[in-house]
């Protein structure tokens, strides 16, 4: 494994040089990050997946320990083609999920594509992440966004409002999609705003999420758990103020990450895999894909994960 | 018969944060003053085969309470995620006066500034003025509701602008130029000079080898170059149409450059790398008279919601309303 000890030797230079040996020793005992390799790890996800980009956010709620113009990451945009609520009723009818690591109790869940198959070694512990195969003709309800004119007696009904003075002219070179059947059986595809933050406390990164509706209108924060994986939308998914952005927005909660990451670190080095700092927040966005399995945001990994197909 | 060229209008995007801030603005420094303000929105090309990119706004988009002298928000550049478009917003005081508004001459005064610009080449220099926007509003403080308009002002072609041969860039280049098509703008859109300038030329030598240039480039490009085509990024995903912004980047190159024919290419991305499947090349045919150039041409823009003629409405008394969040935080 040349290659993988060129890439440790890279490795602990860059952390050598940015970081004391304490913190160091964190990711891989811990799993988690020092404010410093969120950094690393942040520029790292942005080069490779230019869809993520660094962002400042609101000036007033900026951490003085982030640099100005790194505070948060977001990729905006997101389709989400169905709920996976949905897609979970299929899976169960499929076989079932299997529950991790059942002596810590932490409850995460592998959402493996293949039910039924049973897998003795320690690839149990790490989330599997594989798509997963869902059949296109699930039926998927028409959640209507809260924001909508009806919903709220108090506003002003603007659609009585219809405008009479024509001023969209009939263009023939304007393209417009028909009118979409009010159908329960039409996809409805949410786009979401997937943002991560770096938390102080647990010392790992956060996911947030903001969802919107098919005609890009804000989704209350309960309906995005429609979008999580179920057994977390009970437990793990809260919805609690942005550290930089305006507004409640649902949250992966940060308490197991670490631990999550530790044993994902773990499988990496039983297998001879090095892990990387920098290489952080693909394995760390790979994990939280168990947790918002149908939210197709961009983690594609270009490294030796120590896959077991050899 | 040539088939009309249709394009995907663009479609706008609020974050909650550009109605938090103008809510603190409105309360704080505008009070009544309801003089238009200056902001800016952003977009960039497609990236998913499913869903078209936005052209968003969001918190820094309008000016900050704090800036003293000037109300004119400065967009960051180099954001590849973020190609700025300068807007404006006309925010009401009474839900009367929203409807009062002449959207007619509203619409027609934004795209009167982007036909000065074409004409004066001021277009050709900076690209980001060939796109405009501008939105209509009502904040209503007390409810915490925002009623709002966008538009998006596009130039109209007369007789309107025909199309063959609109296909996938893969299909429509050679192996070897869709390679070298790929890299060039890869390129171009990795590099912090060039990654958020939204219109740009690609021109392919005998060689099969391809080069990204700016628009002021022309006049050198038009007589070395063996291929031209006339590329934006493309925020629409549709395979069969272009989006918005090509309908001011065809008028500004027959008002400028007298093009009949016009081979242009709708740039889209797969994961943040330029996409040759999800890309697409067509030949746009414009036949414009000669006195087209001495009036503005018809603009057209307003955004539908949900295909009707109807402003949007969203109430953030959830997040907002202070009686509300002392509620919930009890």
């Amino acid at each position: 494994m040349v290659l993988s000890q060129k890439l440790h030797e890279a490795f602990k230079g860059t952390v050598e040089r940015i970081t004391g040996p304490r913190t160091v020793s964190a990711f891989k005992e811990k799993g988690v990050l020092s404010v410093s390799e969120f950094v690393t790890a942040g520029d790292n996800l942005v080069a490779k997946c230019p869809t993520w980009s660094w962002e400042s956010g609101e000036p007033g709620k900026r951490k003085p320990y982030l640099p100005p113009e790194k505070q948060f990451l977001i990729t905006r945009n997101v389709p989400c083609l169905r709920r996976a609520a949905s897609v979970e009723e299929e899976y169960e009818a499929a076989g079932g999920e299997v529950l991790l690591d059942d002596e810590d109790n932490d409850g995460w869940l592998a959402t493996h594509g293949k039910p039924k198959e049973t897998k003795s070694d320690e690839d149990e512990n790490l989330p599997s992440m594989e798509s997963l195969e869902i059949s296109k003709n699930s039926s998927i309800k028409q959640i209507p966004s809260y924001m909508g004119p009806e919903e709220e007696e108090d506003i002003p009904d603007m659609a009585e409002f219809e405008d009479p003075s024509n001023v969209i002219e009939t263009d023939p070179s304007t393209y417009l999609v028909a009118h979409e059947p009010d159908d329960d059986n039409i996809l409805r595809t949410r786009t979401y705003d997937v943002s991560i933050t770096y938390d102080k406390y647990y010392q790992t990164p956060r996911v947030w999420l903001t969802g919107y509706d098919e005609s890009r209108m804000l989704l209350q924060p309960e309906l995005v758990l429609e979008d999580v994986s179920q057994d977390h939308a009970r437990k793990t998914v809260t919805i609690e103020d942005h550290p930089h952005l305006p507004g409640k927005h649902a949250s992966i909660h940060p308490c197991r990450h670490g631990a999550v990451m530790k044993k994902i670190i773990d499988v990496l080095m039983s297998r001879g895999v090095e892990p990387e700092v920098d290489k952080y927040l693909f394995l760390f966005l790979k994990f939280m894909a168990s947790v918002i399995p149908t939210i197709e945001y961009d983690y594609t990994m270009d490294f030796d994960l120590g896959s077991s197909s050899n | 018969m040539d088939n009309l060229l249709q394009f995907s209008p663009m479609q706008s995007s609020v974050d909650e944060g550009f109605w938090h801030r103008l809510s603190s603005l409105k309360l704080n420094k505008l009070g009544i003053d309801d003089s238009p303000i200056n902001i800016f929105g952003f977009y960039a090309p497609c990236s998913h085969s499913q869903v078209s990119n936005y052209l968003t706004v969001l918190s820094e988009s309008l000016p900050s309470e704090l800036s003293e002298a000037s109300l004119i928000p400065e967009p960051s550049r180099g954001n590849r995620n973020r190609c700025s478009v300068p807007g404006i917003l006309y925010n009401t005081n009474t839900v009367e006066s929203f409807h009062a508004l002449d959207k007619h001459s509203l619409l027609n005064k934004e795209a009167a500034k982007i036909w000065d610009d074409i004409l004066t080449g001021k277009a050709v220099e900076d690209c980001s003025l060939l796109s405009r926007f501008l939105v209509i509003s009502f904040a209503d403080l007390k409810k915490w509701t925002f009623n709002y308009w966008f538009a998006f002002p596009a130039l109209v072609l007369k007789p309107p602008a025909t199309v063959v041969n609109l296909k996938p860039a893969s299909h429509w280049f050679s192996v070897a130029e869709a390679e070298s098509v790929s890299a060039a703008c890869n390129e171009w859109r990795s590099s912090k000079l060039t990654a958020d300038i939204p219109f740009f030329l690609v021109t392919i030598d005998s060689n099969s080898r391809a080069t990204v240039k700016l628009l002021k480039d022309w006049e050198a490009c038009r007589s070395n170059a063996h291929k031209i085509l006339f590329g934006f990024y493309d925020p629409c995903h549709l395979p069969n149409n272009p989006g918005w912004p090509l309908r001011n980047f065809l008028a500004l190159i027959s008002a400028r450059w007298n093009l009949n024919s016009v081979q242009f290419f709708c740039y889209r991305e797969n994961r943040g790398f330029a996409d040759m499947m999800k890309s697409l090349v067509g030949e746009a045919l414009i036949t414009v008279p000669q006195e087209w150039k001495d009036t503005m041409p018809n603009v057209v823009g307003w955004e539908l919601n949900k295909g009707r003629k109807v402003p949007r409405c969203i109430s953030l008394a959830q997040s907002m309303d202070p009686t509300r969040l002392a509620i919930s935080a009890a």
